[in-house]
């Protein structure tokens, strides 16, 4: 923990993007149609009303309904559908 | 849109992943850099779209994940085509499609116009064809700078040229000098000195007409007249031929030049017009006959005939000719020829019709001269009605540039005999 809190300070002191320097995930919501998340390690669970998506400080659940991935790349992915809630949880172990 | 064309083109496959882990695959899609979209749960797995060159890629990441790899369908051009493959008249045709279009591609079809005002498209593609460019001839053979020099050639006031082609168009944009219809016949003097330079013949500038000189101003020559000098028709203005002089103020030679001046004199000019009382007229009546008619290259094919007994007839034709683009024009044409018969009627104008005609007769004549540059200063043109005549008559008095060139007389001087006299003053 210590060490990301000090490549947070450094980051905020040096004022560099913290998607660069810390990895956190980008999320970029268009409405509650659609949702695009970069800087994520991979999906841990995808059903048509739950998206878990790992990232480097946790896990990103998208609830809602008729999710799809639309595209899924190495550095990128979109999910369209109705999406009801977004909720980051702490890490796959705390579950 | 462009995209999913793109992958029509190259052809995808949909897949179904079922096994234990098909998160832990499309992971390991995404970190291979393996392109996934569409990508939906179907049951227990996923079904999801890729490219060819993917799919191809995934049976050690399948195996590693002990999922299992279901293709559900086939998209694409690639398929099509597979589908299609005994079909050999398909494939003819479309090898042929290919080879026409490239074919076709090879042509010119069609010549643009850009910019023209005074010369009307059909004069430039006219010209062009005698230059030999023409619709249907080969892209190759295309002289683009080459167009462009002849046209500047031909054309004195065409100022600028450009001839590209896009695509199978050949487009001439051009830019037409808008002073030279003020002053034509300045510009073709122009053009005649410069030829005539080429040769170096001296001219001296001559009277055109008799009058009295109103301003001289000479750019090269020696004037021989100043303002307010009376000149008759002929008489030498301004000499081409400069006296070269000695200390002793003798001449020893002369130098020949092309005069060049502004000369502008008071001229008179005498103005006639006569018509008679009576006048012929067309009558139409409403006998017509009509000869309607297709051409196709030479060989024309007409119905009914225009041959008649009409006393007196009138013969026109409209002829419309078909054409691709806009200069291109394809060998038919159609059209209708109309014969249309008349008498002569004979009538008689009232003075009221006589004046009109004779006064719009002589404004028109004072409108041209002005529009040559002829100022008009007074004039004493009256009408006068006979019994069977009406007559215009009277004098112009005129400013007008009264110059003309000529031939200057060229001198010898007998050196020896000056020698000699020199020597004897001695």
């Amino acid at each position: 923990m210590g060490k990301e809190q000090l490549g947070e300070r450094l980051a905020s002191a040096a004022g560099m993007p913290k998607d660069v320097v810390m990895k956190a995930a980008v999320l970029t919501a268009l409405g509650n149609f659609e949702v695009c998340i970069e800087n994520y390690r991979g999906i841990t669970e995808y059903t048509e009303c739950l998206v878990r998506v790992q990232t480097k400080g946790g896990q990103i659940r998208l609830a809602g309904k008729c999710l799809q991935v639309e595209y899924y790349t190495n550095d990128e992915m979109k999910i369209t559908g109705k999406i009801e809630s977004i909720e980051f949880a702490d890490g796959r172990n705390k579950e | 849109m462009i995209r999913s064309f793109i992958r029509y083109l190259k052809g995808y496959v949909k897949i179904r992943i079922q096994g234990f882990s098909p998160e832990r695959f499309l992971n390991m899609c995404s970190y291979h850099d393996i392109y996934i979209w569409g990508l939906s749960p179907a049951g227990n797995g996923y079904e999801m779209y890729l490219s060819i060159a993917d799919f191809r890629r995934l049976k050690p990441l399948a195996r590693k994940t002990h999922s299992k790899v279901i293709l559900i369908r086939r998209c694409g051009f690639p398929f099509f085509l597979f589908r299609y493959r005994k079909r050999k008249l398909f494939f003819f045709g479309l090898f042929i499609c290919i080879i026409l279009l490239k074919i076709y591609s090879l042509f010119i079809w069609d010549i643009h116009f850009e910019g023209n005002e005074k010369w009307p498209d059909e004069t430039l593609a006219g010209y062009l064809k005698s230059e030999g460019v023409a619709p249907l001839m080969l892209k190759s053979e295309v002289d683009c700078p080459g167009i462009v020099k002849n046209i500047r050639r031909e054309y004195n006031d065409i100022v600028w040229v450009s001839a590209s082609i896009d695509g199978s168009l050949l487009k001439i944009q051009i830019k037409e000098n808008e002073d030279t219809l003020l002053n034509e016949t300045g510009g073709k003097s122009a053009d005649e000195k410069t030829s005539a330079g080429g040769k170096e013949s001296p001219t001296d500038l001559i009277a055109a007409s008799d009058g009295v000189i109103t301003s001289i101003v000479t750019r090269s020559g020696v004037p021989q007249v100043h303002a307010g000098d009376e000149v008759k028709k002929g008489d030498i203005l301004v000499l081409g031929r400069v006296d070269v002089v000695n200390d002793s103020g003798e001449v020893t030679g002369y130098q020949y030049q092309q005069s060049d001046a502004d000369i502008f004199a008071d001229t008179e000019l005498g103005y006639r017009d006569r018509i008679s009382r009576t006048y012929q007229q067309k009558v139409y009546d409403d006998r017509n006959r009509y000869q309607p008619y297709i051409r196709i290259g030479d060989f024309r094919i007409s119905a009914g005939t225009v041959s008649n007994q009409y006393e007196n007839s009138e013969l026109s034709a409209t002829e419309h000719q078909l054409k691709a683009g806009e200069n291109f024009y394809l060998p038919l044409s159609w059209g209708i020829k109309k014969a249309r018969s008349y008498t002569f009627q004979e009538k008689t104008y009232s003075e009221e019709e006589l004046r009109e005609i004779l006064s719009g007769n002589f404004q028109r004549f004072c409108k041209d001269l002005e529009e040559k540059g002829v100022q008009i200063r007074e004039n004493s043109v009256k009408i006068h009605l006979y019994a069977d005549s009406a007559e215009a008559s009277g004098i112009l008095y005129l400013n007008e540039r009264i110059t003309e060139e000529a031939d200057t007389e060229i001198l010898t001087i007998e050196r020896k005999e000056t020698d000699e006299s020199v020597r004897t003053d001695d």
